[in-house]
């Protein structure tokens, strides 16, 4: 299953459970300029569930995004990935908490969360918690959280082929994005501030 | 005849984090000109193509840089493309996420908007794509490709000079271009800047090495070392390095 979430529009479910052999692919999208909360758990309770998880923010001015995840596998070889990518501008405030649960009897099981942020004002606030709860030895989990600054070399580069600055750092923010937004339509861009 | 020149650096003096780099440099390069300009590694070969490109970090402490009549040093980056300078990065950046096809798209609208000249159509910029892909003997997907991301060495340089025929520079700066190459890609990347040159645009060829010399000629050969040129010559010159170093080279 492919489904699309927009947070504040659609209903978003708080409690997912993936039996054998089942999967799904949810991205969840946060609109600009209001706040908007997602706290989610997903249960992978047979063999072969696979959860591939992403979620997108672009705030733009004193919006409050909270993003709660709580992946637990309860059953051996299933995957999950979660990936998070977002953009806090303004005087916005993003938090992560992200949990990864392995069950004691999961083994062969594959985890991987990342959440990434770039920060473009000093007055917006990124607060980032990814928690590996790790009971099996037979797995292969890893977590991330980079709370970064648009790059120097990039934008200069872009620049020097006569690329305006504003220009450059829109196409640099809709590259950080990129892996995320490449799963949304492109009419569910200008939810998060983008023309195409 | 006495031709107006395209660049004239007088006295250029750079610092990077409050060291200086450049103790006065003097270059002046007229049009249809090539000049190489070889040195050892921390001569200030690079902070020169940096200054010349308007890079963040560079401090220009004394001197003057004319381009084309105008005062180079007070151009923002993207003026200095717009007015004919060209950089090819020694080491070109990988910007995951936008297609090449996007990102000349915005570099050639940019330009053209500068310049005065209508937007191009969607089939007119791809057919100028194709012709300069064609040019550099490049695969039709590279147009599709993320910007430098996954590209080899060889695929890298020659990404810049394809960039370097979009964007029709008048002065092209060439950085160690030839580093990474094997003969085969430096043919490519040396026929390509050769099909370029016409008798108005001209080019400053930075490297270490004799071997794009002999593919592209200059016209003058000039020895930086510890900041200065210390010496300018003909093609002779670059051979007389190739054989003996920049040891004995101190102008």
């Amino acid at each position: 299953m492919d489904r699309l979430y927009v947070i504040g529009w659609d209903e978003v479910p708080q409690h997912i459970t993936l039996g054998a052999g089942e999967s799904l692919k949810a991205t969840f999208v946060f609109p600009s300029r209001v706040d908007a909360a997602l706290d989610l758990t997903v249960d992978l309770t047979g063999p072969g569930a696979e959860l591939d998880l992403a979620g997108i923010f672009v705030c733009a001015d004193a919006e409050t995004v909270d993003i709660r995840t709580r992946v637990r596998h309860l059953a051996g070889g299933c995957k999950s990935n979660q990936l998070f990518r977002g953009v806090a501008d303004g005087r916005s405030r993003v938090r992560f908490d992200g949990l990864v649960y392995v069950a004691p009897d999961a083994q062969k099981t594959e985890a991987y969360q990342s959440c990434n942020s770039l920060l473009l004002n000093e007055a917006a606030r990124v607060e980032t918690d990814p928690q590996l709860e790790i009971y099996a030895d037979d797995v292969v989990c890893s977590h991330g959280a980079a709370i970064g600054y648009l790059s120097a070399d990039e934008l200069f580069y872009m620049r020097s082929r006569g690329i305006p600055e504003e220009e450059a750092r829109r196409l640099q923010i809709l590259s950080f994005l990129s892996p995320v937004l490449s799963r949304l339509p492109e009419s569910a861009y200008s939810l998060i501030g983008f023309q195409r | 005849m006495i031709m107006e020149a395209l660049l004239e650096i007088k006295g250029l003096h750079a610092s990077v984090e409050g060291k200086e780099i450049l103790h006065g440099v003097d270059l002046t390069i007229r049009p249809g000109e090539a000049h190489a300009v070889m040195g050892p590694n921390g001569a200030g070969k690079s902070t020169l193509s940096a200054v010349l490109t308007g890079r963040p970090g560079y401090e220009v402490t004394a001197g003057s840089v004319r381009f084309a009549g105008r005062d180079l040093l007070s151009m923002s980056p993207e003026e200095r493309s717009w007015a004919g300078l060209f950089l090819s990065f020694q080491y070109p950046i990988e910007i995951p996420g936008v297609s090449m096809t996007n990102f000349l798209k915005a570099a050639v609208s940019a330009r053209r908007k500068a310049a005065g000249l209508p937007e191009l159509s969607a089939g007119e910029f791809l057919s100028l794509m194709k012709q300069k892909m064609a040019l550099l003997k490049m695969k039709p997907e590279f147009a599709k490709r993320e910007v430098n991301v996954g590209f080899s060495g060889g695929e890298k340089k020659r990404g810049e000079i394809f960039q370097m025929a979009m964007l029709e520079p008048v002065l092209s700066i060439l950085d160690e271009t030839d580093s990474g190459l094997d003969v085969d890609a430096l043919k490519i990347v040396a026929d390509g800047v050769n099909s370029l040159r016409t008798p108005e645009t001209s080019a400053i060829i930075i490297t270490h090495y004799h071997k794009l010399l002999e593919y592209i000629a200059p016209d003058v050969v000039h020895v930086l070392k510890e900041g200065r040129i210390v010496k300018t010559g003909g093609k002779e010159l670059a051979d007389q390095i190739e054989v003996e170093g920049f040891e004995g080279i101190d102008g």
